[in-house]
């Protein structure tokens, strides 16, 4: 087992304990909290995997904006922190099984997938940041989908004004 | 970049620009001058219709590198999509200003969504699929919330947004699968790697079943359309009728393209499940249906209903020759019914005076008394969705039937031939409470939305008496597809 | 050196975890919670796949960017909404707005 595979238990471990606090905890600050810790294993992941770039976005987009928007949408919301009663519903064995199922039917699927132990992994080139950014932005690669995203940015920003603003 | 890129996503990119100046414009129009932005609205839909018409005699064209094509389909769908967007802004008009919800953002965010549906139409990569996914929900689970204070208004939308939010998740992961699967994307590139056998078919199956369940929820297909009645039945009734012609048109349109164009490869696994999944709904959307009482629950679940017939357009995917006839049989039968459901919405409407009450279907008691014309157009739309002579809903039935049939699925057109007439139960009581009894239903009269209803009913009952230029139209649009 | 499908498994798994969420959690806050781990999932696979397949084309890259911006889009709505049914109400508990069923 050489470094990257601890390195890469760690932070799997990671996510997935905190994972399991995230939709179990009853407190939603805490299970805001355990989001992340995930959010930051997966970061991890990313550096292992080379992709320098989005664990630095997932450090500051994820964590740094969704994750603390999360905390203050509980804050702000927070008498039903107060009720003790159960944070499930009743449906909760189905969802145990329905996501039981799905995980072994995924797992299942990815069992064959090991293609890449007999052969080397191809480097990744050292201008990926650069080849990232002329990609987002060629009108040959994905220029488009880049500025649809911009669309959707906006027409979500005007809808969410709408939703918040104080109508009286 | 070149003219051609500019020119494939111009309608697309109008339509955006134009919401963009609507966002503006309602800054500069005082109060009282707020009916103006609907015209505006419209204007803009009309221009864009326009251009898309002017466009449709041209050939096959892709753009920014095969992320969105212009072709026969494409055009179909976005006049379909300019159509929805009128008729949309025709239905709204009156009733936002009695709603009191006659707000600057309402045609923006309904333009945006138009924008998302026709990008769907044109999208030939999954990313652009996914984008579009998002651009024309997002705008919906806003309106759907829009007549604020109404809580159950409120409580819609956000039932929607988590549902939605749910699905889309499934759509992202079932791409992350399929790029994995396939080293791409692009759906011509999955099509190749597929042709070369470099890509991994079982994890391309599982990457399509998850698709296949987020766009399920989109078109609330069973078991994924809890969300409807619901959604249905909170949103604003303008917000109401948009969303049940152009999210599920939409939908289709994504599982069309990327189903029909992407993944024939996997007919062989699908085409199975998707028959099933067409007859669960068409069972279990008609037979609920026929329970309801409160008028919008049962549009609901008879939306539910018409997305299996629909669904019967993918099972005989493993039959080359009937391929083609079901896809444009699916189309088809989208227009038809894009004007029914638009129509009976927009009846809805006219009878909805108080808007705190839940319409009912008893309220539609002696409506052909108290208004001939609402009551002949309601007729229409009600046969046209069962599947009655001479609407256009029982020539796509025709069509679709024919094409499952040819396909080798005999059982699946029983089941639809069966549900048909189950559905004949609750669709001809209304027609029933509208002509034999008697009532005083309180009609709002309205120009527009009038002058939207006769038009869907005219058109629903003419073309069906000559319908072989629009066969053509969806047989031609079809053609390049495979 | 990991195989790829110790990536997947691991995606996998997060992602069954955040479908637990969505479908046993009653506070809409939660539910959102657990779309967030469903939108991480992928995009594990996203990334792995990109660097195990052919690191060369940025297509995964692009597509895991895409998701971040659509997640705070979706954030950014999903909250909204929450927030201002919470003025309305005083709950977000998915079980007690039931004006009409759940």
């Amino acid at each position: 087992m050489d470094a990257s595979q601890i390195i890469f238990f760690l932070s799997a471990a990671l996510i997935l304990v905190s994972a399991l606090f995230v939709v179990t905890a009853r407190n939603l600050v805490h299970a805001a909290l355990w989001l992340i810790a995930t959010l930051f294993g997966v970061a991890v992941l990313y550096v292992l995997l080379e992709a320098g770039f989005l664990a630095v976005v997932q450090v500051v987009v994820y964590i740094g904006a969704i994750a603390i928007l999360f905390i203050f949408a509980v804050m702000l919301t927070r008498r039903d922190l107060l009720s003790q009663s159960s944070q499930t519903n009743a449906n909760w064995p189905v969802a145990l099984g329905v996501s039981a199922l799905s995980l072994a039917a995924i797992a299942f699927i990815a069992r064959g997938f090991g293609f890449s132990l007999d052969r080397p992994l191809a480097p990744v080139p050292t201008d990926s940041l650069e080849r990232l950014g002329q990609a987002l932005v060629s009108p040959q690669q994905f220029v488009l989908p880049f500025e649809v995203a911009s669309v959707l940015l906006v027409a979500a920003l005007v809808g969410a004004v709408y939703v918040a603003m104080n109508k009286k | 970049m070149t003219i051609t890129d500019f020119s494939v996503i111009l309608p697309v990119t109008l339509l955006t620009a134009w919401a963009s100046i609507l966002l503006l414009a309602e800054l500069f129009l005082p109060r009282a001058q707020r009916p103006f932005l609907a015209l505006l609205a419209a204007l803009g839909l009309a221009l864009t219709l326009g251009i898309s018409l002017a466009q449709s005699a041209q050939e096959f064209a892709p753009g920014f590198g095969g992320m969105v094509v212009r072709d026969g389909f494409s055009n179909f769908l976005n006049v379909l999509f300019l159509l929805t967007g009128l008729f949309g802004v025709a239905l709204s008009y009156r009733y936002n200003q009695r709603a009191q919800i006659e707000r600057g953002e309402y045609y923006p965010l309904l333009l945006f969504s138009v924008a998302g549906m026709m990008l769907m139409g044109q999208a030939a990569d999954l990313i652009v699929v996914f984008l579009a996914l998002e651009l024309l929900s997002f705008p919906l689970y806003i309106l759907s919330a829009f007549a604020y204070p109404r809580p159950q208004s409120e409580e819609a939308g956000l039932k929607y947004f988590l549902l939605g939010a749910f699905a889309s998740g499934f759509v992202v992961y079932g791409i992350a699968l399929t790029f994995g699967a396939s080293g791409s994307t692009d759906l011509a590139r999955i099509v190749a790697s597929v042709a070369a056998g470099s890509a991994n078919l079982p994890l391309l199956t599982a990457g399509a079943g998850l698709l296949l369940v987020g766009f399920g929820f989109k078109v609330a297909a069973v078991p994924f359309h809890m969300w409807t009645p619901d959604v249905y039945q909170g949103a604003p009734t303008s917000v109401t009728a948009f969303m049940a012609a152009g999210a599920k048109t939409a939908g289709f349109a994504a599982l069309l393209r990327v189903f029909g164009a992407a993944f024939p490869a996997l007919a062989a696994d699908l085409s199975p499940l998707m028959a099933i999944l067409a007859a669960v709904t068409m069972l279990f959307g008609n037979l609920i249906a026929v329970a309801q009482t409160d008028m919008k629950r049962m549009l609901a679940y008879s939306s539910i209903a018409q997305a299996g017939y629909l669904l019967m357009a993918f099972a005989p995917f493993e039959i080359e020759a009937a391929r083609t006839m079901a896809v444009a049989g699916a189309l088809f039968y989208l227009l038809a019914y894009t004007l029914a459901s638009f129509g009976s919405w927009g009846v809805v409407i006219a009878l909805e005076k108080d808007l705190d009450r839940h319409l009912s279907i008893g309220d539609f008691a002696g409506l052909a008394r108290r208004s001939p014309w609402l009551a002949a157009a309601m007729t229409v739309f009600m046969l046209s969705l069962t599947g009655l002579p001479p609407t256009l809903g029982l020539v796509g039935k025709i069509y679709l039937f024919r094409a499952v049939i040819e396909g080798g699925m005999v059982w699946l057109a029983v089941i639809g031939a069966l549900t048909s007439v189950v559905s004949a139960f609750y669709y001809l009581r209304i027609v029933v409470n509208m002509f034999m009894r008697e009532g005083e239903p309180a009609v709002e009269r309205e120009w527009w939305l009038e002058f939207a209803i006769g038009a869907a009913a005219v058109v629903t009952v003419v073309v069906s008496l000559w319908p072989f230029p629009l066969f053509e139209w969806a047989e031609w649009a079809v053609m390049k597809l495979f | 050196m990991i195989p790829l499908s110790w990536y997947l498994y691991l995606s996998a798994a997060l992602f069954a975890i955040g479908l637990y969420g969505v479908l046993a959690r009653k506070n809409a806050i939660a539910i959102l919670l657990g779309i967030e781990l469903m939108l991480n999932a992928a995009n594990i696979n996203l990334v792995a796949f990109w660097r195990y397949t052919d690191p060369a084309q940025m297509a995964g890259q692009v597509f895991a960017i895409i998701v971040f911006a659509v997640a705070a889009a979706e954030v950014a709505v999903g909250l909204s909404l929450v927030i201002s049914i919470y003025r309305a109400r005083k709950t977000v508990i998915a079980d007690e707005l039931d004006l009409m069923k759940w």
